[in-house]
């Protein structure tokens, strides 16, 4: 009886420390996050988990992994940019550096390590300066070498949104978990304004129109027009649950979703609703607009393919949940999936997998 | 159903979270307490299990037997049985509240991590969880000098000492000894006493290394679950504050 208790005993400790370990993650590939994918010519490039990967995008090949060797507590799940005129590659890291590395080899050239927090989102990458929000509530400004600009621009809550570029106004829009939009002067750093509170967090980049509006997505469940101009708000639009996503501006249309999995096109203008559908799962990342066609994919493992008038021409059923956006390269599509067999697979027009990586053993 | 008891547990540790100023540490300590009090009859069930056998194990009855069938386990075994039986003390009476209080142990783990959310999936996961707490995100995760969602380290003239994982293996030792009376076998290497001896040493170093390793929420939680134990233990006065000291070997020769 005494050494079945005793078994008993360890069986339970066992359990216990299997139980919470999984329940934490550790430090395998375990996606916390997810990266959109950018491409450059005939590479795509895109972080998963504690490597950021460059594939040729015809056969899925891999050109370089950055780091070569895996590290712990360096997670990437930030999407790469270019910059220097396409010389450097900028990467966020959960480990709170940014990297610069070469995008023909993947060799690092220099990090910046002043945040104190991971990074979540991409940097926005301009004329004036590399700009890298992190989640220590910071914005912070670099030059090409890594040698920082100035002071960090702060707000009250994590930042996990990039930042937006407006040539109108010369000035860069940083979204907050804080409930505020700033308007930077990215020469100097400093606050040209701060839109009253927008009633929830913003986790995504705001969209910037040409006539001037700043449509924001708020865990309010809100979409939100802001004047370029007069700095006030133009239009509210009710969604049924937390707003996640960016906005995507399309001519005359505005294209939001929510994480009930709702899918919007509202009037620019107005934010008025043009039409929705809910094909089912929740909705995080952007829709990629092509020709006359709207793609989004679904935390419900799908990837949804609608025209503009909102009919649903496919619902392509997917392995993983889609959490980033899809990406075009011509004629073949690309998405990265978590929790999937593929970390990013291509297809052809009709939706046929081309090739999937890492390849199958 | 487990979604259901982890959206329960979120939902009540929001609410706390939000009375108590938006501190994510008080509420982790507030809802451990509560808990506590919710499974007080468990608790109290395993204690008075805990007290028969104790009492049993120290009678003149169950010394005979264990002297009489020392060579013979199978009837040892046997025999136990049947006294358990004649006084109605069920072998499991202190495994049992145990057992149902893991779930409990887990969810609320669950939970703290789940609340947490420092990351983008995180987030998706607790927003399916909570219907109208936007205006509570971010949770603020700061409590005095720790990050709840990171291991605890506090430097100390440039040591990082993991003060809250000291602090869960001394009030994991503390809660240990204090509910583990000696029993009549303890000095003599039966399986009792190397049981108990296992659970007394191996439990809080166990304990300690959990809150070592993983998020400092965790940490907080077993050193007030500790505390909170300790405190149930005082007040209904079955306390034993001499098993906390090591025991000197006796000089007496007898």
């Amino acid at each position: 009886m005494k050494t079945m208790k005793k078994y008993l005993l360890i069986l339970l400790l066992a359990l216990l420390a299997l139980t919470l370990g999984a329940c934490a993650g550790g430090r395998r590939v375990v996606a916390t996050g997810w990266s959109e994918i950018t491409l450059k010519e005939d590479v795509a490039y895109f972080s998963y988990g504690p490597q950021v990967y460059a594939l040729n995008i015809k056969n899925g090949t891999q050109k370089w992994l950055f780091p070569v060797e895996t590290e712990t507590g360096v997670d990437f799940f930030a999407a790469p940019v270019f910059a220097d005129n396409g010389t450097q590659l900028i990467i966020a890291s959960y480990n709170s550096n940014l990297y610069s590395i070469d995008p023909t080899n993947g060799r690092e050239n220099w990090s910046f390590t002043a945040a104190e927090n991971r990074y979540v989102a991409a940097p926005l990458v301009i004329d004036q300066g590399i700009f890298a929000p992190s989640s220590d509530n910071k914005l912070y400004a670099i030059d090409l070498n890594g040698m920082p600009l100035w002071e960090p621009f702060e707000t009250e809550d994590p930042i996990w949104a990039s930042p937006a570029w407006s040539e109108s106004c010369g000035c860069i829009y940083l979204a907050s978990m804080d409930h505020f939009l700033y308007a930077i002067n990215p020469e100097t750093g400093s606050q040209v304004w701060k839109s009253e509170d927008l009633g929830g967090p913003i986790v995504s980049r705001p969209a910037v129109s040409d006539s001037g509006l700043i449509i924001v997505s708020t865990f309010n469940n809100e979409v939100i027009a802001l004047d370029e101009v007069k700095h006030t708000i133009e239009w509210r639009f009710n969604t049924t649950d937390w707003a996640w996503a960016s906005p995507v501006i399309d001519g005359e249309q505005v294209y939001a979703s929510d994480l009930s999995g709702t899918f919007y096109a509202l009037e620019l203008a107005t934010g008025d609703l043009i039409w929705q559908l809910q094909p089912g799962g929740g909705i995080v990342s952007a829709p990629l607009v092509q020709d006359d066609l709207i793609y989004f994919s679904t935390d419900a493992s799908s990837l949804v393919v609608v025209s503009k008038d909102g009919v649903v021409q496919r619902n392509l059923p997917m392995e993983g949940k889609l959490y980033a956006s899809p990406a075009s390269a011509g004629e073949t599509l690309l998405l990265a999936p978590s929790e999937a067999e593929y970390y990013l697979i291509a297809l052809n027009q009709n939706g046929t997998q081309i090739w999937g990586y890492p390849p199958a053993e | 159903m487990w979604d259901t008891f982890i959206t329960l547990m979120i939902t009540v540790m929001l609410y706390i979270y939000n009375l108590v100023g938006q501190n994510f540490g008080w509420a982790i300590i507030i809802f451990t307490v509560l808990v506590r009090i919710v499974t007080y009859p468990l608790t109290a069930r395993q204690m008075k299990s805990s007290k028969a056998m104790q009492e049993l194990q120290n009678s003149k009855k169950w010394a005979d037997i264990q002297k009489k069938y020392k060579n013979d386990k199978e009837a040892l075994a046997q025999k136990q049985m049947e006294i358990y039986k004649e006084m109605g003390i069920s072998p499991f009476g202190s495994c049992l509240p145990l057992l149902i209080q893991f779930p409990v142990i887990i969810g609320l783990y669950q939970a703290i991590i789940r609340t947490l959310a420092v990351t983008p999936i995180q987030l998706v996961n607790l927003s399916k969880h909570i219907s109208n707490g936007a205006t509570l995100i971010p949770i603020n995760s700061q409590f005095w000098w720790m990050e709840l969602s990171e291991p605890e380290r506090f430097p100390i003239m440039g040591v990082a000492v993991p003060i809250l994982a000291i602090l869960v293996v001394i009030t994991s030792y503390i809660q240990t000894k204090m509910i583990t009376p000696p029993t009549q076998g303890a000095g003599d290497g039966g399986q009792g006493a190397q049981m108990t001896k296992m659970m007394s040493l191996y439990m809080p170093f166990f304990m300690g290394y959990l809150a070592l390793t993983f998020a400092s929420g965790l940490g907080l939680y077993f050193v007030a679950t500790n505390l909170a134990t300790i405190a149930q233990y005082v007040l209904t006065g079955q306390a034993d504050f001499k098993n906390i000291l090591p025991k000197l070997p006796s000089r007496s020769m007898g």
